[in-house]
């Protein structure tokens, strides 16, 4: 809930806005602008009716206000463009449509301000309002300055704060002087500042800063919202009358910001006439065409006597239920209530441990912020007590939090901040995984090298030697960023703190969204450089580390795999199992075929289908044991039932693929495949047998095999693709 | 169950429409079969000691009770993963649907054939487990030796056809037999080629030997001909099988569990090959996985309970427009709601949008472990390890890394990419420890290193409208120490293991209960609850001591408080009425700032009076909800007021 906003932009739309200055190739209007769009087409994304904006022309051709009556002079040549009220889509193109500048320039800008002044009056009454007025203006009308004072004190009085961004106008802070500035720009600014200064709230600056300003993203803030209220206990307050009990708030220190979500629309008139794609026919893109769609859901099940093997039911109908495995549990609507684990609303202390025992990878996620409850002496003096308690002693509490009855308990860790990262006294919390969340995966060590037989190695190609130890231990340290940033005072700071990082797919979205509203027809704009800043390391410290870098490539001596020794064809080093035993003399004595005649049968289809080609020596033996796997996996498909064969044949047809890639025969694989194709979809294989296609082969990926796969293949990545759809 | 699929299929659902990677051209699911030897040795009872914590179990029931735990467990863990269990040895055989004894696997008994466990499955193992119940007579050992080629094969079979693409497979063989074929060459020569098939398969067969009363299991009178380790996998992989025995305060059943947990969790990867860009112009290979995941229910479904048997409903989706128009797929567009209007793009400009860059991790550089702030977090942290394949040396180069951050306390800083068009993130590169280290940290993770998400400066959420001034410490502090010394946890560190989720386990006991048409539980062992006795009896007396002493400062504090508010009342201008200044509202405004003038507003009952922003600007300040009509704000900070002044 944010508060209610009135702001009015005082726009220029005089004759020389018209003009390109310094250095400049877009107009002084078109550059104002960059500002004024980017801030109203922010209010436009927000869409809350409480944020009200209103624009008038300064210099317009026309005179449109309520103040131009005939006691009072000097308002001619200002309009108001809009009347304060939200802003949508609709009143943005009626705006942009207005934005021209005229052929005048003799409206006062201060008159433009009063004109303002009012508006926001008038619509705000005496209503609590963020009020604004935002000037933009390249000062070369002329200004009587005679009542700014006053004007100066009607805007305190009503609680308004003026910003004056001016065109080429000067700023010493900011470092920009325009040369050549005529006298009466000079004096002009000069006014402006003085009534800016006059304001109790009011900022004076130059639209440089301000559009250069634009790139830094801005961070939407949300409200702080309370997500516990209650004590924090350290025993049972209920049966020990020992037993500790704090009245603390839990507020979120961290929540991911997610970028826009777009929803499906479509035109509710049906696929339009023209070719949508086409570049040629307007901007089918956006506009009021288009309506979001919503989701109809049918539920059906397999129903071997209705039409299709299925069958709709009605929602109606239906139970919800769980998964025991396999096993569907149905459950009714009073016995659900049951899985849930009965809790009380909680937050107890189960015990603590020394930081140097935590590692913060154990993090499973977002950060809560932890103070005493409002005007509570007790709590205030108890919970500072135990934070500066946990802060001396080095330690972390560990706590069962339970944030409103019947949630499930999780467990918090939480760490002691006596106002040093943030400046107030609070616990930060973070949560910690439970037994089920810790999946036991086994690596072998870094550090040394286990042998087959019991034996530890510390010397091996996997592990690295001094040198490199060394070479790395260099680069590190050379790397180092802790200092490397600097501070507003231009010290030594961290680079690249969190305060930094802004999130590239949030802003970019946004901006390129912003952009589009404003500009239907404009390519999307590029991503800023704010927004990559940290993609790469620093170049100057690039530089400055090269003897340390190069001195790592050298030590490190990685090479990389060049793609063609993946084929196994020609090596004979074959597996063997732990004894060493030959197993393929075991195999030839087993398992006796003629060379040119090897038989695959379909149950051990794969191990027999690799073991001759591991022995094959011809490439007549490869191919037909191809022939048969292909004919093998033929057969699954039209015997299966359904698709319950078809799992099994894409195994078999995978591990085909596989080995005749590594015999560098690939052409054999794409002639199958592309015959295979055509059987499957023909429906030659005893049936409609599409399924096998789309979601086992193209899913799968085994579609033909490419240059990028197989050197030998002449299948370019493009006909793959177009062989898949 | 196709309704579940597309999650099957994508790992970490976190991120929205990303594409899926070579790690999904296989279905990355795992089935294990237990292959359970019968015989007379298996089904001794262990000699009897007089010791009441002996064993009692034979080596069979031992095994059985392992797979019936490990059965239940799995369904908890991984809802979506394949076992079986295969006898072998006994005298009846039955290999599916085919009963008596005319399988082409004598002496082989598919107890529970390869499928995703169900109820009955759990059922049957609690029966020969718990209830000792073998009314079909089935752990009656063969007269005649069971042949190993033919159980081998017949495990074939079952993976062939039952988890014929899924990514991982394995056979666990459980038995006391060093030497099936004692002088048999040809039975022996059998085996052999028929677990090359196996290896050839691409099933990893795991070895759970049971030795019992001290004698050796010896691997090179059998098993060495069959266990296969792949040299080109991962090195140091290959630590020989562990023998299982009872002894040493351990029972037969722990030593075992223990031993098959430890590969019982098929290790998945999250990526594979993804370039680590250690420093410009040097790049290695790394894989990444996720070892700690929340583990959460799976998701209810719906059923028709119309038929005889209760069918799982699929459901299927049509977009329909305000007219209730089905709106084909080639008509919709993504739109991105902007004003009461949708901006649209092309589909080409949307993939543009999110492509941040390749998929990498590159290190722009190094900090002190130190200047990570410790509130700096927003997701869990994934797991990466070297592989060899695409960049020879990648190992060395990880492990010199690793050294280097673990001994300087140092971390790396690194922008991450994990898929094509995922949404990239900075990352701090933590090192983890070696877990057989007695002092480890974290014995239940693997040594390597942790991409830790870094939040954005999005993901902060502003703190500063509260308010919680820095306090010096003093005795309170003091005596607080004596608290907290006195409660670490066991061993000085938070060991997950010790606290499973009591929610989850709750849910799965209810719905096993019901599954298995069993009573329902009246409570858990909650293991997260805190030790309160113990608390009690450790520190009650601190506590007692502080408490009072705290009691006494606080009220110390009210008065000083109260004093100054008077004082400064006096020095300024009585004000009208309570007219929060623009501080109040955006942030400062200490408790003190109008808790006197609050109770005295409601004690003259003009809190009324106040206008809607400023009740609602005190509220927020009390964080009291601040929705409703001007006569439901006040009466609701009324009511708080008497509550809470």
């Amino acid at each position: 809930m944010a508060d209610k906003e009135a702001t009015v932009y005082v726009i220029d739309l005089g004759e020389s806005m018209a003009d390109c200055h310094n250095g400049r190739n877009e107009s002084n209007l078109d550059f104002g602008m960059r500002y004024i769009w980017d801030k109203i087409s922010t209010t436009v994304a927000a869409s809350r009716k409480t944020w009200n904006v209103g624009v008038v022309g300064l210099n317009t051709d026309e005179t449109n206000n309520n103040e131009n009556r005939e006691e009072y002079q000097g308002y001619e040549n200002i309009s108001v463009l809009k009347e304060l009220g939200p802003m949508t889509m609709t009143s943005l193109r009626v705006l942009k449509s207005k934005i021209e500048p005229s052929s005048t320039s003799s409206a006062d800008a201060i008159s433009a301000i009063v004109v303002a002044l009012r508006m926001i009056q008038t619509f705000t009454k005496k209503l609590k309002y963020k009020r604004k007025i935002i000037v933009v203006t390249n000062g070369e009308s002329p200004i009587d300055d005679d009542q700014s004072e006053e004007v100066a004190n009607m805007l305190n009085d009503v609680g308004i704060e003026l910003i004056v961004l001016g065109v080429d106008f000067d700023d010493a802070e900011y470092g920009f002087k325009e040369e050549d500035k005529p006298r009466h720009k000079e004096q002009n600014e000069k006014i402006l500042k003085t009534l800016v200064d006059h304001c109790e709230s009011g900022a004076f600056g130059t639209m440089a800063q301000a559009v250069e300003e634009l790139a830094t993203p801005r961070i939407k803030s949300v409200r702080p919202f309370k997500a516990y209220d209650g004590p924090l206990t350290l025993g049972d307050p209920q049966k020990y009358p020992s037993a500790l009990s704090i009245q603390v708030e839990r507020y979120f220190k961290t929540k991911r910001a997610t970028p826009p979500s777009a929803s499906n629309v479509a035109n509710p008139n049906g696929p339009p006439q023209t070719q949508v794609w086409d570049e040629d026919h307007g901007v089918p893109f956006s506009g009021v065409g288009f309506q979001p769609v919503k989701q109809l859901r049918t539920y059906r099940i397999e129903d071997s006597k209705a039409a299709g093997g299925k069958k709709d039911v009605d929602m109606e109908d239906l139970a919800k239920a769980y998964q025991y495995g396999r096993t569907v549990v149905p459950f009714g609507k009073s016995e659900e209530d049951y899985l849930k684990y009965e809790t009380t609303k909680s937050f107890t202390i189960i015990g603590f441990v020394p930081m140097s025992s935590y590692e913060p990878f154990l993090n499973m996620g977002e950060t809560g912020l932890i103070v005493a409850q409002k005007v509570n002496e007790e709590a205030e003096l108890g919970l500072s007590a135990l934070i500066h308690a946990l802060h001396e002693l080095e330690s972390y509490a560990v706590a069962r939090y339970v944030n409103k009855d019947k949630a499930p308990p999780q467990i918090l860790l939480l760490k002691p901040n006596p106002a040093i990262e943030d400046d107030i006294e609070c616990l930060y919390d973070i949560p910690l995984p439970f037994a089920e969340d810790v999946r036991s995966y086994q690596f072998p060590p870094l550090d040394k090298v286990l042998t087959i037989t019991g034996n530890v190695l510390t010397e091996h190609r996997l592990l690295p030697n001094n040198d490199l130890q060394q070479a790395m231990s260099d680069y590190v340290d050379a790397m180092d960023l802790t200092e490397y940033g600097q501070d507003d005072d231009g010290h030594p700071a961290e680079y690249a703190p969190v305060d930094d990082l802004y999130n590239p797919v949030i802003h970019h979205m946004n901006q390129a969204i912003r952009n589009r509203a404003v500009n239907p027809d404009a390519p999307l704009p590029p991503v800023a450089e704010i927004l990559t800043r940290f993609t790469h390391p620093p170049e100057p410290l690039i530089a400055k580390a090269k003897t340390e870098i190069d001195g790592l490539i050298k030590a490190a001596e990685v090479k990389k795999v060049p793609p063609k020794v993946q084929g196994k064809r020609g090596r004979k080093d074959t597996v063997k199992p732990l004894s060493g035993l030959d197993i393929d003399a075991l195999l030839g004595e087993t398992r006796p075929r003629t060379k040119k005649t090897p038989i695959i049968s379909t149950e051990n289809a794969i191990p027999e289908f690799k073991q001759i080609l591991e022995t094959a020596e011809d490439d007549e033996t490869i191919e037909t044991a191809a022939k048969q796997m292909g004919n093998i996996i033929c057969k699954l498909v039209s015997d299966s039932f359904a698709d319950v064969l078809y799992p099994r044949a894409a195994e078999n047809l995978r591990v085909m693929r596989e080995e005749l890639i590594n015999m560098e025969v690939p052409t054999l694989y794409n002639k199958y495949i592309t015959k295979l194709k055509e059987s499957l979809l023909s429906g030659n294989l005893n049936g409609d047998r599409r399924e096998m296609w789309f979601r086992w082969i193209v899913g799968g990926r085994l579609g033909l095999i490419t240059q990028d796969e197989s050197e030998v293949s002449e299948v370019s990545e493009k006909e793959a693709k177009a062989f898949l759809k | 169950m196709s309704w579940r699929k597309d999650e099957d299929e994508r790992l970490d659902g976190d991120e929205g429409d990303e594409e899926l990677d070579e790690n999904d051209y296989k279905t990355q699911k795992d089935a294990v079969l237990f292959a359970i030897d019968v015989s007379k040795s298996m089904l001794k009872p262990p000699q009897t000691t007089g010791d009441k914590k002996a064993d009692k179990d034979s080596a069979l029931t031992a095994a059985l009770t392992c797979a019936y735990q490990i059965m239940q467990q799995r369904i908890i863990s991984q809802p979506r993963d394949m076992m079986g269990v295969l006898l072998f040895g006994t005298e009846k055989s039955k290999f599916r649907d085919d009963s008596g004894s005319g399988t082409g696997y004598p002496h082989c008994y598919l107890l529970s054939d390869l499928d995703i466990p169900g109820a009955e499955d759990v059922k049957k193992l609690k029966a020969l487990v718990e209830d000792g119940e073998d009314e079909d007579e089935i752990m009656v050992p063969s007269k005649e030796p069971v042949i190993m080629s033919n159980m081998l094969f017949c495990a074939n079979q079952v993976f062939t056809t039952n988890a014929a693409n899924f990514g991982s497979r394995r056979l666990f063989i459980v038995t006391d037999n060093d030497d099936p074929h004692a002088g048999d060459k040809q039975a022996k020569s059998s085996a052999a080629v028929r677990a090359k098939d196996l290896y050839d398969l691409g099933v990893v067969i795991e070895l759970f030997p049971i030795s019992r009363e001290d004698k050796k299991f010896d691997l090179s009178k059998f098993y060495d001909d069959i266990i296969y380790r792949d040299p080109a996998a991962e090195a140091g992989q290959s630590e020989g099988p562990k023998t299982s025995k009872s002894g040493d305060g351990l029972t037969l059943l722990n030593s075992l569990i223990s031993n098959i947990n430890s590969k019982q969790t098929p290790k998945r990867s999250y990526f594979s090959n993804l370039p680590f860009e250690l420093a410009p112009g040097l790049t290695i290979s790394i894989k990444g996985y996720m070892p700690l995941t929340r583990q959460t229910p799976t998701r209810s479904c719906y059923v028709y309970e119309g038929e005889e048997q209760a069918q799982v409903v699929q459901s299927e989706t049509a977009q329909v427009d305000f007219a209730a128009r089905t709106v084909e797929k080639s008509e919709l567009r993504k739109g991105y709601k902007f004003g009461g209007e949708h901006i649209c793009f092309k589909p080409e400009e949307l993939a543009e949008l999110k492509q941040m860059g390749k998929k990498t991790l590159r290190i722009i550089g190094f900090k002190k472990r130190s200047k990570i702030p410790s509130w700096a977090s927003v997701k869990k942290s994934i797991f990466i390890f070297p592989s060899e394949e695409q960049y020879v040396g990648s190992t060395r180069v990880f492990s010199a890394l690793w050294q280097k951050l673990l001994k300087d306390d140092k971390v790396g800083i690194a922008w991450f990419v994990a898929r094509e068009n995922a949404h990239p993130v900075m990352v701090a590169i933590f090192p983890s420890g070696n877990p057989d280290d007695e002092e480890a940290n974290t014995p239940y993770l693997p040594a390597g290193l942790w991409l830790y998400p870094l939040p954005f400066a999005d993901d902060v959420r502003s703190v500063d409208h509260v308010t919680a001034p820095p306090r010096p410490a003093d005795e309170l502090t003091d005596q607080m120490r004596q608290v907290i010394q006195n409660l670490q946890l066991p061993k000085a560190m938070y060991d997950p293991r010790r606290y499973p989720n009591p929610s989850l386990q709750w849910h799965y006991k209810i719905l096993q209960a019901k599954a298995l048409d069993e009573e329902t539980p009246d409570a858990i062992d909650d293991l997260t609850l805190p030790k309160y006795r113990q608390i009690d009896k450790r520190v009650g007396g601190y506590l007692a001591e502080w408490k009072e002493m705290l009691a006494k400062k606080a009220n110390d504090l009210q008065n000083t408080r109260a004093f100054k508010r008077e004082f400064e009342e006096d020095d300024e201008r009585p004000a009208k009425r309570a007219k929060p200044s623009k501080k109040a509202a955006s942030g400062g405004g200490g408790p003190a700032n109008s808790n006197a003038d609050l109770k005295k507003a409601f004690e003259q009952g003009t809190l009324g009076k106040m206008t809607v922003a400023e009740l609602k600007d005190i509220m927020a300040s009390k964080g009291i909800s601040t929705a409703g009509r001007k006569a439901e704000l006040a009466e609701r900070l009324e009511q708080w007021v008497e509550e809470n002044l």
